[in-house]
């Protein structure tokens, strides 16, 4: 499909507060505001906003871990200063400061998060069999990691949504690395998107760091699973510019990363670059432009930050817990 | 009244609520032919898209129920056996009983777990267990466990209604049991315990299998000691006043739970009593349950299992007879 001017503006503004949010929690967790830990999306910005830019408010999504989810919340709409505040522990984040980092917002059709690697496939199965029965045509996107596809439920929530035909798309983020074992240590064959093909999906593999290549395959399996043709799956391969958490060193096996390595990968494959130069090169974007986006990222995140540092903690109080466990 | 079958009592409370309510359907491992049959026949009153035939697959089933659950609709999840949850222990130990309080409660999780629970039918430690202290351990899940037919359709119906993720345990051996139940439309709220048999020498708390021990014994001691029976139904919520108010008469506190002993919810009901009625009890409680080892097979498991035996002793016991 040919993507639009707007919608390649869109792409490029995602990535770039993707990236101005992803480095502000960095920041953060060093400067002792933000809580817990945090796994950047450093170098794989581009699966998850290229798979979430162009979705249905009421389309489904299960975020990735890599920014814990950022790319894929910017991109559908989610104001990132409530994820934030959230993550910084605040009452006016998304789960009232109650999660440290989960994130949901169900107008936008994400309706929670997890701590464990690949527990969001089952999930999904029933968000897939919902928008199903709802027939309002909605899809699920459901990221997840080339780890992620390590685990047991992938098989299990393959078989189903295939079977039931439901309208939930696989994205496959694979940057080469879960946490600190190289993908070719963790899968027998080079391709993740192979799998597809033993459930009877489609199955593609596209370059992770071109937004635009994301955008166009994710078009294509969504409107397949809109039409109720069923599941797709797509393998975006990625990078990863930093260690998998921030604090922990930067093993590829058994070995650290080299910082040349890191360099070599933020000078020829950092997707915002990439990204910039073919829309420069496309004429859809100025050098003008390009700075503006920037400046009203970094003025962004300056505002979403003091939101969240003047955003009250939650009343200290246990006697909220008796509220948040059962619904009346 | 009606007499009707535990398990025909559990059908017909399935069969209502999906009638009722077009969000509730099933998902499972052969629920179109049903193990048990709760959901034999279903599929051809509501069809195939709300009786989901499901592969082997305990971990995406119960996420398909969780996910669906909150988008708004309210899935039945049939494990076959209670067992099988450890299959999908990530779902049910932490997700479902976790979902709506990590996320500030804002969305809720209306599930209902289905699985047939307890021993008796020699089939050895997967087959066989009654999870109840498993569940308990994690806040956030009500877990509920009938006792007759009656109970089983009012408060299966309350279970698949609650909005809130809840484990529904049956119990295999009763599946036959018969008893009253009415034609028309009822329903029990989970946390009301039921007194089984009213008495004033001694308090058993009793669910499943051990109410109809309980009653035996009870039946049995009758002109020697005056036993009250009472069984909580669900274990979370819990009614302890209803339990507190029979020890203030009799006591005497003997706990019958067929989970395992160890830190199990008799160990944690005596603890409850103690901390909250101490001074109401004239003797220490005791507590009757399955011991400490797996669930054997074979007529090993006869040797293993509580028993109208062992509880009548624990009776007599805590009585000083």
């Amino acid at each position: 499909m040919a993507l639009t001017k707007e919608n390649l503006l869109t792409l490029y503004t995602n990535l770039v507060r993707t990236r101005a949010f992803d480095r502000a929690f960095v920041r953060r967790l060093g400067e002792g505001k933000l809580l817990g830990f945090f796994h950047p999306a450093d170098g794989g910005e581009a699966p998850g906003v290229g798979a979430c830019s162009f979705l249905r408010n009421d389309d489904y999504v299960w975020p990735h871990i890599r920014g814990h989810g950022l790319p894929h919340m910017i991109s559908k709409g989610v104001n990132p200063k409530y994820y934030m505040a959230e993550h910084c522990g605040r009452d006016t984040g998304l789960c009232r400061g109650m999660s440290t980092f989960h994130g949901v917002a169900p107008e936008y059709g994400i309706m929670g998060f997890a701590g464990t690697i690949g527990s969001g496939f089952p999930v999904t199965v029933g968000y897939g069999l919902a928008a199903k029965k709802n027939g309002r045509g909605q899809i699920v996107m459901s990221c997840f990691g080339d780890g992620t596809s390590n685990r047991g439920t992938f098989h299990e929530c393959a078989l189903m949504v295939n079977n039931w035909k439901l309208p939930v798309v696989f994205l496959c983020e694979n940057n080469g690395l879960g946490m600190f074992v190289p993908v070719k240590d963790s899968h027998p064959v080079p391709d993740i998107a192979d799998l597809a093909q033993g459930y009877g999906m489609p199955g593609v593999v596209v370059d992770g760091q071109d937004v635009i290549a994301v955008a166009e395959a994710v078009e294509l399996a969504v409107e397949r699973a809109r039409q109720g043709k069923g599941p797709s799956m797509i393998e975006a391969k990625c990078e990863r510019f930093c260690a998998h958490a921030v604090g922990l060193p930067d093993f590829s096996g058994a070995e650290v990363r080299t910082a040349e390595e890191i360099q070599y990968l933020r000078e020829n494959r950092d997707p915002v670059k990439i990204c910039r130069q073919k829309l420069l090169d496309q004429g859809v974007l100025t050098e003008q432009e390009a700075n503006r986006i920037q400046a009203e990222a970094d003025a962004e995140v300056e505002a979403a930050e003091k939101f969240v540092d003047e955003s009250p903690k939650p009343a200290l109080d246990p006697s909220i817990f008796e509220e948040m466990l059962y619904a009346r | 009244m009606a007499q009707k079958v535990y398990v025909q009592a559990l059908a017909e409370a399935l069969a209502e609520e999906m009638e009722r309510d077009e969000k509730v359907f099933v998902v499972g491992e052969g629920v179109r032919s049903g193990t048990y049959g709760i959901t034999s026949g279903l599929y051809k009153r509501f069809g195939t898209d709300r009786v989901l035939d499901t592969p082997i697959s305990e971990t995406g089933i119960a996420g398909a129920g969780i996910g669906a659950a909150l988008c708004g609709y309210r899935p039945v999840v049939d494990f076959m056996q209670a067992d099988f949850m450890f299959v999908a222990g990530d779902e049910i130990f932490l997700k479902a009983p976790q979902w709506r309080f990590l996320h500030g409660g804002k969305v809720d999780m209306p599930v209902t777990f289905l699985g047939a629970v307890g021993a008796g039918r020699m089939l050895a430690n997967e087959h066989s267990k009654t999870p109840i202290a498993p569940l308990l351990h994690f806040p956030g899940i009500k877990v509920v466990f009938p006792s007759t037919p009656y109970d089983a359709k009012g408060l299966f119906k309350t279970a698949i209604r609650d909005n809130n993720p809840v484990f529904f345990f049956f119990h295999k051996v009763l599946l036959m049991l018969p008893g009253e139940v009415p034609d028309g439309e009822y329903t029990i709220p989970l946390g009301v315990a039921d007194v089984k048999r009213e008495g004033t020498d001694v308090t058993v708390v009793a669910s499943g299998m051990m109410v109809h021990y309980a009653l035996k014994v009870a039946a049995e001691l009758e002109g020697q000691i005056s036993v009250e029976v009472i069984d909580p139904r669900s274990f979370e919520p819990l009614d302890l006043d209803t339990i507190l108010k029979s020890v203030e008469k009799t006591g005497r506190l003997v706990i019958a739970d067929e989970d395992t002993e160890r830190c199990g919810f008799a160990a944690e009901l005596g603890f409850q009593v103690m901390e909250k009625a101490f001074d109401l009890l004239d003797a220490p409680i005791k507590r009757v349950c399955s011991p400490n080892y797996p669930i054997p097979g074979g007529y090993m498991e006869a040797v293993y299992l509580p028993n109208p035996a062992k509880i009548s002793a624990a009776i007599k016991e805590v009585v000083g007879g």
